[in-house]
């Protein structure tokens, strides 16, 4: 008993595991209509497990279903071994559901609603772990109206285990029963009778094709009930098929059973449940498909709009980038005669351009100051003129009003068809979040750009400073120093010292004067002046190509966000949620397969549509 | 009995009547199309007025009997005793036939166009039994003759009512309509099941002659039941048999063709008793031929035009649908009207500045001989003074942006709210829109269709020359205001005063049928433009009325100062200018975005005023008419007086 009790346990624990993956899907909340609906179901569902959990010690109840006619009071009536439910030649017969149940069980335990049905105790071995309940039948009401016997059998069905499915060779394709079967048969096992064996032929190998592409069907009985009735009457063990399906129903039902076939019946509907919400999701994901390839193209658009325009600057701004470019060549240089005289000049420089620095306003100045100096002037600037700089900065730049409501024009579009309940300002023509994202995007783009460019710099300037340059401008700028010291020594200790001393001239040549070093010192600053300008013409004539280069480099790059972060958020999450669904259909899948066997072989069900398709 | 009117005459009207009807359904279906009315095919009185009263009314005097039932219950088998061989093939297994099987009397398809009696049916001749079985989607008849048929009886086989093959049902409702008795083969385990019922009421409605078998009863025990059943059946589907016949369950009796039919009595006599059965064995066929032929053609007849004028489920009501539908629409498509108005307030104008070189050049080009020359001197004088100021300029400011581009700038921002603002428009249309609207809007506002529509001005806008633009107008209104006034020069020379417009207000009605405040208003318009113009533009001096008033005196007499007269003047270009763009853009969306729609809403709101449903429903009322004289001569019907 306890071993018992274990697997009970263990079942349980399987479903609840389920249950509670399935629960903590149900409580994530999403966006979206088709989420939600698909939520929604799935809630109803769960709120089921419970019952299961309640349900667990009453005996499973088995119904009987199938068209007018067919003898499914008649063989009630034979299982039990004595007329409880009217058989009879007027159609239909049964019109209040008969339920049978064993004397040691209570009928209120079961959780029906007692007062629609006549409960009969019967003392039949068969029904000792089983109810009975004889249904009216599904296909003489030509509408589930207050009363009809299809709305008694709807109000029924759901509370049972097992459906004793009844046909005959007249009515074994009738449509109404069939598409009845389809509505009530995931959340039940099926047996599969063939009755009136004394008049009818046998079509149950047609029968099997004919429900085989949507249901499990496992042996089907071919049963005389008349002739089991009168057997049991004489106290005879009914023969036949009809005696193997009284064994059956007495034996595989039993306690041991129980849980197993109402966790297939509940996995079923969880299955069900599931695939109908897949199909919602397959159905609807391509609108959120389309909507975030636009928020992509949108990204793109700005991305593109951006780079454009970034280019363009830089490629205006060339005082900017030579002194960005000759900081970096002397730094790397090291001390020589060129670099102090690069260092000179690019000081001088720096003075004036600190200047227009300090007036950067388009972001390509921004961008070329460098990441560092940007940061800091940013700093400085935002404490100055916050919300203005920003917006400012962007009407100067890339991003105009009229693209921002064409994204928006397009992308509400998409907004509609996806079903994502998005909440957007309450002025809908108000462009101030809008244009507060752009400029954030522009930041987020310009940091970007900062770091390209200071690597476009560095290659640039190691480029620039290859020793064979370094030597060839060194012993250019030193020519003209060496010359002037040559002079100026042989002056020195030559023609004004030494020659007269040694009497090599007649007489001391005068010292150089001041008329001498102007004009040398002047040479001096041309001569400088020309090497500075033929290095940095030097260094700026790859400009062009680098630029371009960048523009291809930042065309590869990704804005990670757009203008619309949240609508994008939740689109990654509907993404991720059909993932999850999905997921958890393939689990109940594997769930549902993986207990498929234990219904004891003549148990049939729902198929699993996945499987018949594939 | 009154005087009875030729019947051959009344059948003639009628026919004539209900071949207009079936002409003019379609023609009104197609001009319906927006109200979305459910297909004409597929709803029972229209199948009965193409299958059964195009057909055969006018048409020669032939019956066609039809054997009908669930599947699996011998259908076959009691088509094959009416054939006198296994003409269709039976099968133990359900919903074996799924093509009619016809026997034709000798010579009869020689005379008749076996076609037009069964116009849902490809026809084939019939070679073998088991033709009927293959499942082909075609719906294909076989036929073949059979000389010991009386002439003028058509006997088919059809495919079951009930399984759940369900094109079976189609194929035994088109055989249902066109036939004149039904053979009913019933079961016990079938007689009271909804899908036979349903079956059965239909053809009792439509005054069917049927001949009830009831197969596979146990003998004699079912003797006691049929009774019973047979009530049943009756009270159920209102039915009222010829005759009814029981056959034992006897396969081999049925596989030989040799199944006994024995008649009962119906309606059973009250003190008969099951013990007096007769166990004489009937001939189907020969009961069948001695039906009263005439008799039950025209009770079909009567009974099928009876059930397509039925006010309730016939003809009639779908008229009144339509009506319903189009009223609905109507008062819908009024309150969208009243309510679609876009207002544009911030429509920009060209800069004056545009406007004033137009304007000079307009006047250049008039000027002749001294005064020409003096101007042109000045112009090149003024242009050689101020270019180093200009040149300046340039280099301090960079180049001015020239004003039309700036123009074009802000037009296509005030092009992008507006069609925003339209798309929400049209959202509130869908949503509030009846369900005849609602998906022809949802249609417009997909995402798909908004692209394309921005990428379409997007390129129109991008084409237009704004300097073309601008001289039109120009040219226009001064050509206008040159006529009558003699206070042209002073304008030009104030030319230079002029400051800056108000900006001109604009309504663009985007629903106008001609109802509602709206429609009123733009009434005149409308009149105008075609009646079916959906965008119309109304422009409006903003500041209201004050600033036109001053405006129309300043222009009649010399009263008010000359700046205010020009400023009234430049109101006026920019309003013409403001108009022109405006209506460009809305003839755009128009073209482009709503296409027909408000066209078809109008056709559709106004349909009972149409000829095509005028042409219908008077045929109807004539129909009506002469099916009422046709009941005359009845005598088990009730006369038409008592009727109403």
């Amino acid at each position: 008993m306890t071993n018992q009790q274990l697997e009970h346990i263990a079942l349980l624990a399987e479903v609840d595991d389920l249950t509670a993956r399935l629960q903590k899907w149900v409580d994530d909340d999403v966006n979206w209509d088709t989420a939600q609906r698909s939520r929604a179901l799935v809630g109803r569902l769960l709120a089921r497990v419970e019952t299961l959990r309640f349900r667990l010690e009453t005996p499973l109840v088995v119904a009987t279903f199938g068209g007018t006619g067919t003898g499914k009071s008649t063989m009630v009536n034979a299982l039990v071994g004595a007329e409880v439910s009217q058989t009879g030649r007027q159609r239909p017969t049964t019109t209040t559901p008969i339920l049978l149940i064993h004397p040691d069980l209570e009928a209120e335990s079961l959780g029906l609603d007692l007062s629609q049905f006549h409960v009969k105790v019967v003392d039949a071995p068969v029904l000792r772990d089983i109810v009975v309940i004889d249904c009216p039948d599904p296909d003489t009401s030509e509408g589930a109206t207050d009363g009809s016997n299809l709305a008694i059998l709807r109000s029924i069905v759901p509370h049972c285990d097992v459906l004793l499915y009844a046909s005959t060779q007249q009515k074994y394709k009738n449509a109404r029963v069939i598409d009845e079967l389809a509505d009530v048969a995931s959340g039940c096992r099926l047996v599969f009778v063939q009755t009136h064996a004394d008049l009818d032929s046998d079509i149950r190998d047609d029968w099997k094709n004919f429900l085989s592409p949507s249901y499990e069907v496992p042996e089907m009985f071919f049963v005389d009930s008349l002739k089991a009735w009168q057997e049991q009457l004489a106290h005879q063990k009914p023969s036949g098929d009809f005696g193997r399906l009284l064994d059956l129903l007495a034996s595989e039902l039993g306690t041991a059973r129980r849980v197993e076939i109402r966790r297939a019946n509940l996995i079923d509907l969880l299955q069900e449940a599931l695939t109908v919400c897949h199909t919602n999701y397959q159905r609807d994901i391509p609108n959120i498909e389309g909507l975030m390839q636009a928020l992509a193209e949108q990204r793109n658009q700005i991305r593109d709009t951006l780079t454009k325009q970034l280019c363009d600057e830089l490629l205006v701004n060339r005082t900017l980038w030579e002194r960005r470019l000759v900081s970096s060549v002397t730094d790397m240089w090291g001390f020589s005669p060129f670099s102090a005289v690069l260092r000179l000049y690019n000081g001088l420089g720096g003075l004036v351009a600190s200047f227009t620095f300090f007036r950067a306003r388009t972001s390509a100045q921004m961008a070329l100051i460098g990441a560092m100096q940007g940061a800091r002037w940013m700093k400085s600037r935002a404490k100055e003129q916050e919300a203005e700089s920003t917006l400012e900065r962007l009407s100067n730049f890339g991003i105009s009003d009229q693209q921002l409501q064409e994204s928006r024009l397009v992308i509400s579009g998409h907004l509609h068809s996806s079903g994502i309940d998005y909440e957007s300002s309450d002025d809908r023509r108000d462009l101030t979040d809008l244009r507060k994202r752009a400029a954030s995007l522009e930041d987020e783009f310009l940091g970007d750009a900062s770091r390209v460019i200071d690597e476009v710099i560095e290659k640039l300037a190691v480029a620039s400073s290859h020793w064979v340059t370094r030597v060839r401008y060194d012993i250019a700028m030193m020519s003209y120093v060496v010359f002037l010291l040559l002079r100026i020594g042989y002056n020195f200790f030559w023609t004004s010292f030494l020659a007269p001393a040694f009497g090599q001239r007649p007489e001391a040549a005068p010292l150089l004067s001041v008329d001498f070093y102007i004009p040398a010192l002047l040479f001096l600053v041309i001569w400088s002046l020309l090497l500075v300008s033929l290095f940095t013409w030097r260094l700026r004539r790859g400009l062009t190509q680098q630029v371009q280069q960048f523009a291809t480099q930042m065309a590869d790059s990704r804005l990670i966000h757009g203008l619309f972060p949240s609508l994008e958020a939740t689109c990654r999450r509907i993404t991720k949620d059909a993932e999850r669904v999905s997921g958890l259909l393939d689990l109940t899948t594997s769930f549902r397969r993986s207990i498929a066997d234990t219904s004891g072989g003549f148990l049939g069900g729902r198929r699993d549509t996945e499987t018949s398709s594939a | 009995m009154t005087s009875t009117p030729d019947p051959q005459a009344a059948f003639r009207r009628v026919a004539e009547a209900i071949h207009r009807v079936f002409q003019g359904l379609h023609n009104l279906q197609e001009r319906a199309e927006l109200l979305q009315p459910p297909p004409l095919e597929g709803q029972e009185w229209y199948e009965l007025l193409r299958q059964k009263l195009v057909p055969q009314l006018g048409g020669g005097g032939w019956l066609v009997a039809a054997v009908v039932g669930g599947t699996n219950i011998g259908k076959s088998v009691v088509f094959n005793h009416l054939a006198g061989c296994k003409a269709s093939s039976s099968s133990p297994l359900a919903s074996g036939t799924r093509h009619p099987v016809c026997l034709v009397p000798q010579g009869f398809s020689e005379g008749h166009d076996l076609q037009t009696i069964f116009p849902d049916f490809q026809l084939h001749e019939w070679s073998d039994a088991s033709l009927a079985l293959n499942t082909s989607d075609n719906h294909d008849l076989y036929w073949r003759a059979a000389p010991e048929l009386p002439s003028t009886l058509l006997v088919l086989d059809t495919p079951d009512i009930d399984s759940d093959a369900r094109v079976n049902w189609v194929r035994a409702d088109a055989v249902r309509r066109s036939a004149d008795i039904l053979i009913a083969v019933l079961t016990q385990q079938k007689y009271n099941d909804a899908a036979v019922k349903e079956f059965f009421r239909k053809a009792a409605a439509e005054d069917k002659a049927v001949l009830i078998v009831f197969n596979q009863c146990l003998l004699p025990e079912d003797e006691a039941y049929w009774p019973v059943w047979v009530k049943t059946f009756c009270e159920e589907t209102g039915v009222r048999p010829e005759a009814v016949y029981v056959a034992p369950n006897d396969r081999a009796a049925a596989d030989q063709l040799a199944l006994p039919f024995y008649e009962r009595p119906w309606p059973v006599p009250e003190n008969w008793g099951a013990t007096e059965v007769s166990n004489v064995t009937r001939d189907l066929k020969a009961d069948l031929s001695q039906l009263k032929f005439k008799e039950i053609r025209l009770r079909t007849l009567r009974g099928s035009l009876k059930e397509v004028l039925d006010p309730r489920s016939g003809l009639p009501a779908y008229l009144k649908s339509l009506q319903i539908a189009s009223k609905d629409l109507a008062a819908t498509s009024e309150k969208l009207s009243s309510e679609a108005v876009l207002k544009i307030r911030d429509w920009p104008t060209p800069h004056n500045s545009t406007f004033v070189e137009e304007i000079r050049d307009w006047w250049k080009s008039r000027q002749q001989g001294w005064a020409k020359k003096v101007n042109s001197f000045y112009d090149t004088l003024g242009a050689g003074v101020t270019w180093p100021f200009r040149k300046a300029r340039d280099v301090i400011q960079g180049e001015p942006v020239p004003a039309l581009d700036k123009y074009r700038e802000l037009e296509w921002t005030a092009i992008l709210t507006t069609i925003e603002e339209l798309f929400d428009k049209l959202q509130w249309m869908a949503d509030t829109g009846n369900r005849m609207v609602k998906p022809r809007i949802e249609e417009i506002l997909q995402a798909s269709t908004r692209t394309r529509l921005m990428e379409t001005v997007r390129q129109k806008h991008a084409a237009i020359n704004f300097e073309d633009e601008v001289k039109d107008v120009v040219a226009s209104e001064m050509a206008t205001f040159s006529e009558d006034s003699p206070e042209l020069f002073r304008i030009y020379k104030q030319l230079h005063n002029v400051s800056a417009a108000v900006r001109p207000m604009t309504s663009v009605v985007l629903f106008s049928l001609g109802m509602g405040p709206a429609g009123e208003t733009f009434a005149p318009v409308i009149a105008d433009a075609a009646a079916n113009a959906v965008v119309h533009v109304v422009t409006d001096v903003a500041g209201g009325t004050a600033a036109a008033v001053a405006g129309d005196t300043a222009l009649s007499g010399a009263a008010a100062s000359t700046s205010g007269m020009l400023q009234t003047w430049f109101h006026r270009l920019h309003s013409v200018f403001t108009q022109r763009r405006v209506d460009w853009l809305t003839g755009l969306i128009r073209e482009e975005l709503m296409g027909d729609l408000p066209e078809k809403i109008k056709q559709a709101a106004d349909l009972p005023a149409s000829e095509q449903f005028v042409a219908v429903s008077s045929s109807v009322t004539d129909l009506q008419s002469f099916v009422n004289q046709l009941q005359l001569p009845d005598v088990g019907e009730v006369a038409p007086q008592e009727l109403s």
